[in-house]
């Protein structure tokens, strides 16, 4: 089913692009499913100017679960922010399955979110007053998107709520919560998932669950995840890793270890201490 | 700390804004609320110093129970203008000879003593040939000449001497385009009559829209005889003393005064003289009391809005301090104590409750200033004072400024409880349980049902004698109450029992509610009903404000629509004449009147209402008085037909029989078959007295005349050619006058009091005729005569076959030159009620649309506070996928709940209040219960319009805040 989904997310993006560029391109942009290009974020005046992206160039694979790294204002979370178009960027381009995130409108943003994108949060990701079955299917819902039972049953069988259903968020455990957040992201099978800092209030255990199950996802139904953390364990899920710092990417690491996140963290951070 | 505070409240003015406009409508109708009163108490004081202006007032000694109802209906009579208001309040006492007038002149310091006479229901036609009314309504005519009147003073002109002559108040003159010197109508209670318009006089105080006209004495004096069917006597006699040379006497004085008369009244007179002041004092306070039902009914809408006010600034607040929790977090945390961060919580609320009460107090004043120009526009000028007091405006301030501190006092609770490390979880407190409300309530509402049913009770038992209840403890309470404390009582225990018991209501109602909405918008819809039960108590404030205004328009329209229901089933069932005919005045209609339309081209048939004055039955002390009225035969089969009670209405009205309405009956416990002793009074001429009269007045003349003559003889012979001529001229003009003088000013007339025993044949239940008693016209001919017995309504059947619509046009012609004389057919019959409680409602509607300006804002703070609340959940709802529109639609719907929520509570306290009025009030004439469900619809077809508007802006506000802000990590 999800390859399905993801190869019709193919035809699509191909068609977009197609009078962008030539085959070899086309055949390229396949496996991307988001792309920065040139991605400038200001914020302030001339005076009192921050820089939190700095020209950068990124590409995220179909299939994959990319996490972003960083120390607090590398810049990693106005990324994401930007690629989900939930933040408009002072200059350059964002796609999501080739369509330009950065033009659109109010409107295109609504569809966007509401075909090609899910969103994890680090907290308040589900609506207080809705059992945890009316939040997994509320973005079908909302977009009056039929229900597909099988595949509803497959994920809550996955995250391991199936006796949860009925709860409301407040009874169920921060863990749980989560993986009620995964699951709705999953739900409406969009082209990528931005989690941002998806175990960020979590217990040990309970990010191994959450972490488990968005890489089980990826694995089991090719679907494509950003997940931005500052987390090394976190990152060490992911099939790439990239690192950012002062509004660059200093390190693209391909199925980094822990340790081996661990070592390029504490060069980063060293390095940008020998900077200052 | 205050300067924090300061600081802060500049920088939250803007959200201010709802607080103060809330706090400002409230304070205004505070303000607004006292000033009126004290506009009103202040020209009722006016009046009664220019209206009831004598020194000393002598009146009867006994105090008369139940006279009141017959003064009222017949005339009035006293001895000054001072009833112009409503004297329902005032006591009655026995009526007193006029020729105590005399004994008192003579007493030491005694300007002079004399009866004034006033006539009522006199009307003004005024120069384009139509009757005058204002507003103020009342037209006065009093017997005035030189001197019996005080405080009115002569302008242009001279009194009236003769009934073709009268005198016009200046307001009266200027109502009526009318200058002297002008022939204009004037209808007595016996017809029209030509006069002409001698004098323009004015009073020291406004009289509030009254027609006051100035009639000759004598005049006067006559009508009032014939109104009240008393000759010789008064109610008031009024002394102006002569110790000040004109000027009003000083309080001791009067007393000094008043005590000499009292020593100067024979024993037998049954009269006592009393101070000016004391009269006015309880004339003022008994038409103030009167007037006081004003007050608290606007009292009511300035607690709704400062109800709602300190809610807005509660939710305000709530906002604020939410937003600032970190700057209090921070304050304490470097050593700030939890008191000073209240403190600069309630520094802002200062300031806010300063702004909203000042503006209100400016708002209420314009307002009474409003209305005073209103009043004056529309003819009852004002000239009370309409400033408020210093103690108005503080009074506007103090509660401004509390309702402020009291909404604000949780907020900065909160805040200055902030621990100095405040952990910013989003998690909202979860409510407590609303239960205890629930239970709290429903015994509230339980216990005012069971007080509503208790006088429902009561009511019924008053009117069909059975129990009140089968305890006998209970009776005997419920007889000593009435209807009126359990029905406050009830109505006092529902309104609030329901405000308490709202929160428990939300949870299941906003399902009931959001069915529709839930079904038609699958996901808002259902998103909006679970916020609304998530603040419950929140939630049932913020419909509390329409809740209380909806329940009061409700109930009364009940009521009105009932009372219209019933009058028109009145016609409907019971009337079989074809039209009626009443004087627009205060009820007699004059004979040629009667005469005219009887003479009218295809009248079959007239039936005449005749009011018999002065009635009483019984013997010695147990006399009760109750209006009687003398009836064609004709009456149960052409006019009304009878609902009958006991006996045969029609049998009894032909035989002869009394025909009781069934309050008097209960009342005085007859039954038919009963035997009452009825005493009237007959006024018949006093041919010798008459002839003695005038043969004194001709003496009089003669002598006036000679001796004029004789001077001017004097003055010839002493060679004054030019006076002797002048002298000579008078005495013609005497002659001449003496030959004008209307020749009925002379007559004298005597009563003779009637004792006749009749037996009662029927009671009905009518409710036209509940409270009263009917005779045919041969029994009341041995009771009366013409003399105490004039015509109020007439009846009139058409022939066979007559086009209708010609008829009427035909006796509308006919009755054309008397002016007062009000032709209406069926419909026209039934309107009159209609209009006049149309009139009633206006009013209310008035009042509706401004308990709904202040629950607007009710519901967009309370939605604002919400939004705010929620931030973090629409911003995930938006990335999600959620629309625009969808979030619009889903605080859209949320508020339209809301409203339709407290008008749904409304609706139904109202109207339940309004059936239990409906049956209490059932034997006064509500006889139909009507439920106005066109209307009803209308409110809440109008309430979701209402919370839909609410939405935009708090809607607009959820949207301008950007996604990211909302969801991204703090």
């Amino acid at each position: 089913m999800a390859r399905h989904n993801a190869q019709h997310n193919v035809r699509r993006g191909g068609r977009n692009t197609e009078t962008v560029g030539n085959e070899t391109e086309r055949e390229e942009r396949d496996h991307v499913v988001a792309r920065a290009v040139d991605l400038v974020k200001t914020y302030g005046d001339a005076d009192n100017l921050v820089t939190a992206l700095d020209h950068v160039n990124v590409e995220f694979e179909r299939g994959r679960m990319t996490a972003i790294m960083g120390p607090s204002g590398s810049g990693k979370s106005t990324l994401m922010h930007c690629m989900a178009g939930l933040d408009q960027p002072t200059s350059g381009q964002v796609f999501v399955e080739g369509l330009e995130v950065s033009a659109m409108n109010q409107r295109q943003l609504t569809r966007l979110r509401r075909q090609q994108i899910g969103f994890i949060f680090q907290s308040f990701n589900l609506v207080p007053t809705l059992s945890a079955e009316e939040n997994i299917l509320l973005p079908l819902q909302i977009a009056r998107k039929p229900i597909d039972r099988d595949w509803f049953d497959q994920v809550v069988r996955v995250v391991g709520l199936e006796q949860r259903l009925t709860h409301r968020p407040s009874q169920l455990s921060g863990g749980q919560q989560q993986r009620v957040a995964c699951a709705r992201a999953m739900m409406a099978r969009p082209s990528v998932i931005f989690a941002d800092e998806p175990t960020g209030n979590l217990d040990s255990r309970s990010s191994r669950e959450v972490l488990g199950f968005l890489k089980q996802s990826v694995a089991d139904y090719g679907q494509s995840i950003v997940m931005v953390t500052h987390d090394p364990r976190a990152a060490s899920y992911a099939d790439r890793v990239l690192v950012l710092a002062d509004g660059h990417i200093t390190q693209d690491l391909d199925h980094p270890t822990y340790e081996r996140i661990l070592e390029v963290f504490a060069d980063g951070t060293g390095d940008d201490g020998a900077d200052a | 700390m205050i300067r924090i505070g300061l600081r802060d409240a500049r920088a939250h003015l803007g959200r201010f804004v709802m607080s103060i406009i809330a706090i400002a409508l409230g304070v205004s109708f505070v303000v607004g609320s006292f000033c009126f009163r004290e506009m009103m108490n202040n020209q009722v004081d006016q009046m009664m110093a220019s209206n009831s202006d004598a020194d000393v007032y002598v009146r009867g000694s006994k105090e008369q129970k139940g006279a009141a109802a017959t003064d009222a209906m017949g005339s009035s009579g006293s001895s000054s203008g001072s009833d112009s208001g409503g004297s329902s309040e005032t006591k009655t006492y026995n009526r007193i000879d006029i020729s105590l007038t005399d004994t008192i002149a003579k007493v030491e310091g005694v300007a002079r003593a004399e009866a004034v006479y006033q006539v009522s229901g006199l009307v003004l036609v005024d120069k384009s040939g139509n009757a005058v009314s204002t507003m103020g309504g009342v037209t006065s005519s009093l017997g005035l000449k030189d001197g019996t009147w005080r405080s009115a003073s002569l302008v242009k002109g001279r009194w009236a001497r003769t009934k073709h002559e009268i005198a016009l108040h200046t307001f009266a003159a200027e109502t009526a385009g009318l200058e002297v010197g002008d022939t204009t109508k004037l209808v007595y209670p016996d017809g029209a009559v030509d006069v002409k318009v001698v004098g323009l006089f004015s009073t020291t105080s406004s009289q509030a829209g009254a027609i006051i006209i100035g009639l000759a004495p004598e005049v006067a004096k006559d009508y009032f005889q014939q109104q009240s069917g008393q000759v010789g006597t008064a109610r008031y006699l009024a002394v102006y003393g002569s110790a000040n040379g004109g000027q009003p006497l000083s309080e001791a004085q009067q007393q000094r005064l008043a005590d000499r008369i009292n020593e100067a009244l024979p024993a037998g007179s049954k009269a006592v003289a009393i101070t000016g002041q004391h009269v006015r004092d309880s004339n003022a306070e008994a038409t103030k009391k009167a007037l006081g039902f004003v007050q608290p009914l606007i009292l009511i809408f300035a607690v709704i809005a400062l109800f709602v006010g300190s809610f807005i600034i509660a939710n305000t607040f709530s906002m604020i301090v939410r937003e600032s929790m970190r700057g209090y977090a921070l304050l304490r945390s470097i050593g700030a104590s939890p008191a000073q961060v209240f403190v600069t919580v309630v520094v802002q609320a200062i300031v806010l409750g300063l702004m909203g009460s000042l503006i209100g107090i400016g708002l209420g004043w314009i307002m009474v200033k409003g209305i005073v120009a209103l009043m004056a526009h529309m003819g009852t000028p004002m000239t009370g004072s309409s400033n408020p007091s210093v103690s108005d405006m503080l009074v506007g301030l103090v509660v401004g400024v509390l309702v402020t501190l009291i909404g604000a006092s949780l907020p900065a609770r909160r805040a200055a409880m902030a621990p100095p490390i405040q952990a910013m979880n989003e998690t909202v407190n979860p409510e407590k349980p609303v239960w205890p409300r629930g239970v709290a309530g429903t015994a509230m509402i339980v216990c005012g049902a069971a007080s509503w049913v208790l006088c429902w009770r009561i009511a019924a038992a008053n009117n069909d004698g059975v129990a009140v209840s089968p305890w006998g403890w209970l009776n005997d309470a419920a007889s000593a109450m009435g209807t009126g404390w359990p029905l406050g009582v009830g109505a006092g225990l529902v309104v609030i029992g329901v405000i308490v018991l709202a929160p428990a209501l939300v949870g299941p109602t906003s399902v009931v509610l959001g069915w529709i909405p839930a079904h038609v918008f699958t996901v808002t819809g259902r998103l909006a009903t679970r916020n609304l039960a998530r603040g419950k108590r929140r939630t049932a404030n913020t419909a509390a404000a329409l809740f209380v205004g909806v329940a009061i328009v409700s109930c009364l329209g009940v009521v009105a629509s009932s009372a219209k229901a019933s009058v028109a089933g009145i016609v409907d069932s019971g009337l079989k004449s074809d039209f009626s005919a009443m004087s627009a005045s205060d009820g007699r209609i004059p004979d040629d009147a009667i005469e005219a339309i009887r003479k009218t081209d295809g009248v079959g048939s007239v039936s005449q209402s005749r009011m018999l004055m002065g009635v009483t039955y019984g013997s010695g002390d147990d006399r009760t008085q109750a209006m009687t009225f003398a009836e064609q035969p004709s009456l149960f089969t052409k006019v009304f037909a009878p609902v009958t009670h006991a006996g045969d209405a029609d049998k009894a009205l032909r035989d002869g029989e009394l025909v009781v309405g069934i309050a008097v009956a209960k009342d005085n416990g007859w039954k038919v078959g009963d035997t009452v002793r009825v005493n009237g009074r007959q006024v018949v001429v006093d041919k010798e007295a008459t002839a003695k009269a005038q043969a004194e007045y001709q003496a009089q003349v003669e002598a006036k005349v000679s001796g004029l003559q004789a001077e001017a003889q004097q003055l010839l012979a002493s060679g004054d050619a030019a006076g002797a001529q002048a002298k000579a001229s008078k005495a013609r003009q005497a002659a001449e006058d003496a030959k004008n003088v209307d020749p009925s000013t002379l007559v004298k007339t005597k009563t003779t009091l009637t004792h006749v025993k009749v037996r009662i044949g029927a009671i009905i239940e009518n409710s036209v005729y509940r409270s009263m008693v009917l005779m045919n016209d041969e029994t009341a001919g041995k009771v009366t005569n013409e003399y105490t017995m004039f015509t109020i309504m007439l009846f009139v059947n058409a022939a066979r076959g007559e086009d209708l619509g010609a008829l009427k046009a035909r006796l509308i012609k006919a009755v054309k030159p008397y002016y007062v004389v009000n032709v209406q057919d069926r419909e026209e019959f039934k309107s009159t009620m209609s209009t006049m409680v149309d009139q009633i409602l206006l009013v209310l509607y008035a009042l509706l649309a401004l308990s709904i300006v202040i629950a607007v804002f009710g519901i967009v703070n309370t939605l604002a506070l919400s939004v705010s609340e929620r931030t973090k959940e629409i911003g995930l709802l938006r990335a999600i996928g959620t629309s625009r529109a969808q979030v619009r639609g889903m605080l859209g719907i949320e508020a339209a709940i809301i409203a339709v929520f407290g008008t749904v509570m409304g609706m139904v306290t109202g109207v339940a209040a309004g059936v239990v009025i409906r049956a209490v009030y059932e034997a006064n004439g509500l006889s139909s219960l009507s439920v106005p469900w066109g209307q009803l619809g209308v409110f809440l077809a109008l309430s979701i319009v209402v919370g839909l508007v609410a939405s935009v802006s708090p809607a607009s506000r959820a949207l301008r805040q950007p996604v990211l802000d909302a969801v991204a990590a703090e």
